[in-house]
């Protein structure tokens, strides 16, 4: 009878056996993909029977966690070898006990951390150091006291890498260290051999062919060579045609640019010289118009607008009411 | 072939501004009705070797056919970027210059041959001038019975040329007719 497990997916039968043993290769083959079939069979069956939800897909169902054990991929971890102070602390019979995180500090009488930043008895904290009779003149207290944390703090370095080294002798690194053991100072670890890759070597084949004054334009290609990889960047244009029509950018790049060049010279449309003449002009105009007799003044007015309209309707060729204006100077 | 970025753009358009004013806006949106489009296509630019050419759009659909280095012209050829990156106007550039000109000068029969032969043109040859014309604007040169004959820079203010002696240059000479003439290769 099979045994499915719907949490790996899996179906075997621990019971079956063959009849009787087949005589040819291609009769294994078949009873062996028989039997596949069946398992495969019942795996679907149960997947079916499980409560579903119906989504676009098709139904979902949630698998139940696996039951069956299966066998670590990798082996278990080798037993880290003791640091020195773990032997030592052995051999004295000193246990390790917790402590807390945060002290009562009575220098600044708050709770601070035990350890690291803004600790408890931080020697920062102490502003003045009293003078001691073993004190050596001409020697700064304070500078010693970095020296000395220093030293410290270089020595329990020294130890920690002796510890990794005597554990790297058994193979019991951590795997964080392992990762960055080719970088520490641990004699006795290996680094991998470091195999070039193909891209790797590409480049440096590229930075060798163009070392040369002309950048490696006029030396020989070797067979199967490329061209060294052009490494800044290409300009781009627009596109010279854009489907139907002009390119929709280029039309307004061009709109951009003479909006920003007529907004540049737009002091120049009101020009002061010529508006002062006009408006002479049509003072003179007005005065003789009041010292002829007043039966003409309708005529008069309607010349003016007779004018205006010309000037509205010439706006497109400009050179032909310069030329208008210029006769009249 | 291909189109001017945004720095070529304005470096063009400066120089046609300085020309032509506000009727920059005639060159770039005229429609143009070349080739067999039913709608009016617009007007472009667009550079090869270093000089710029004035293409309608369907011309230059057609001319991406042709490959950079084979595409001796299209359209018409308005200037060139020197090596030094600025921009330079020819004389192919008068026809759309002469129809959205800002600054005008007209030229007396008698001074003509001179401009043609690239000389710059002095107060005494001035037949007509518009007026506000700025030292430094572009002037395009005509013929009193308006062919458009070159272009150039102007030397003085319109105000300033009543005054000055009738051998002061009024008008630097930039381009002419001529140079179809006397530069035929280099066109």
């Amino acid at each position: 009878m099979e045994t499915v497990d719907l949490g790996h997916l899996m179906a075997f039968d621990p019971t079956h056996q063959f009849s009787s043993l087949p005589s040819s290769r291609e009769e294994l083959v078949e009873s062996c993909l028989q039997k596949g079939r069946e398992l495969v069979q019942a795996v679907a069956n149960a997947l079916f029977s499980l409560p579903s939800t119906e989504d676009l897909d098709g139904p979902i169902v949630k698998l139940p966690p696996p039951t069956t054990k299966l066998p670590r991929e990798k082996h278990l971890p080798k037993p880290k070898p003791p640091t020195k102070w773990e032997t030592f602390a052995k051999m004295k019979g000193i246990k390790k006990h917790k402590k807390d995180k945060v002290v009562w500090d009575e220098q600044t009488s708050a709770w601070k951390r035990r350890y690291g930043y803004d600790r408890v008895n931080d020697d920062q904290d102490i502003p003045i150091i009293e003078a001691k009779s073993t004190d050596e003149p001409g020697e700064d207290p304070f500078a010693k006291r970095r020296a000395d944390k220093r030293k410290r703090v270089d020595k329990q370095e020294k130890n920690r890498v002796q510890n990794l080294k005597e554990a790297a002798k058994f193979g019991a690194l951590p795997s964080h260290v392992q990762l960055a053991a080719t970088a520490l100072p641990i004699t006795g670890t290996q680094a991998a051999p470091k195999k070039v890759s193909k891209n790797e070597l590409g480049d440096v084949a590229g930075i060798a062919a163009t070392a040369t004054a002309s950048g490696g334009k006029f030396d020989k290609k070797l067979e199967g060579e490329k061209k060294p990889k052009h490494d800044h960047k290409h300009r781009k244009f627009l596109p010279v045609a854009e489907g139907k029509g002009l390119g929709s950018k280029e039309k307004e790049q061009t709109d951009r640019v003479l909006n920003k060049l007529i907004s540049k010279n737009s002091h120049e449309i009101l020009n002061i010289d010529k508006a002062i003449t006009m408006y002479n002009v049509k003072k003179e105009k007005k005065r003789r118009n009041q010292r002829g007799d007043s039966a003409t003044s309708t005529s008069s007015k309607l010349k003016p607008k007779k004018n205006l309209q010309k000037k509205s309707s010439n706006k497109k060729g400009p050179s032909s009411s310069k030329k208008a204006k210029s006769k009249s100077k | 072939m291909r189109t001017l970025d945004e720095n070529e753009t304005t470096l063009v358009f400066e120089k046609l501004f300085k020309f032509t004013g506000n009727n920059l806006k005639n060159i770039v949106e005229s429609p143009s009705h070349e080739g067999p489009d039913r709608e009016p296509g617009r007007y472009c630019f667009r550079l090869n070797k270093n000089r710029v050419y004035y293409v309608s759009e369907s011309l230059v659909r057609r001319a991406t056919n042709v490959g950079r280095e084979n595409l001796v012209s299209l359209g018409t050829c308005i200037g060139k970027f020197t090596q030094s990156g600025k921009f330079h106007l020819i004389i192919q550039a008068l026809g759309i210059l002469a129809g959205n000109a800002k600054h005008k000068v007209w030229l007396k029969p008698t001074s003509e041959m001179s401009f043609l032969y690239g000389n710059h043109v002095l107060k005494g040859g001035v037949g007509r001038i518009t007026d506000s014309i700025n030292p430094g604007d572009g002037v395009v040169v005509f013929s009193m019975s308006d062919v458009p004959l070159g272009f150039g820079i102007a030397a003085r203010s319109t105000q300033d040329c009543r005054k000055v002696d009738p051998n002061a240059n009024v008008v630097l000479h930039l381009a002419d007719i001529g140079e179809y003439l006397r530069m035929e290769d280099e066109l």
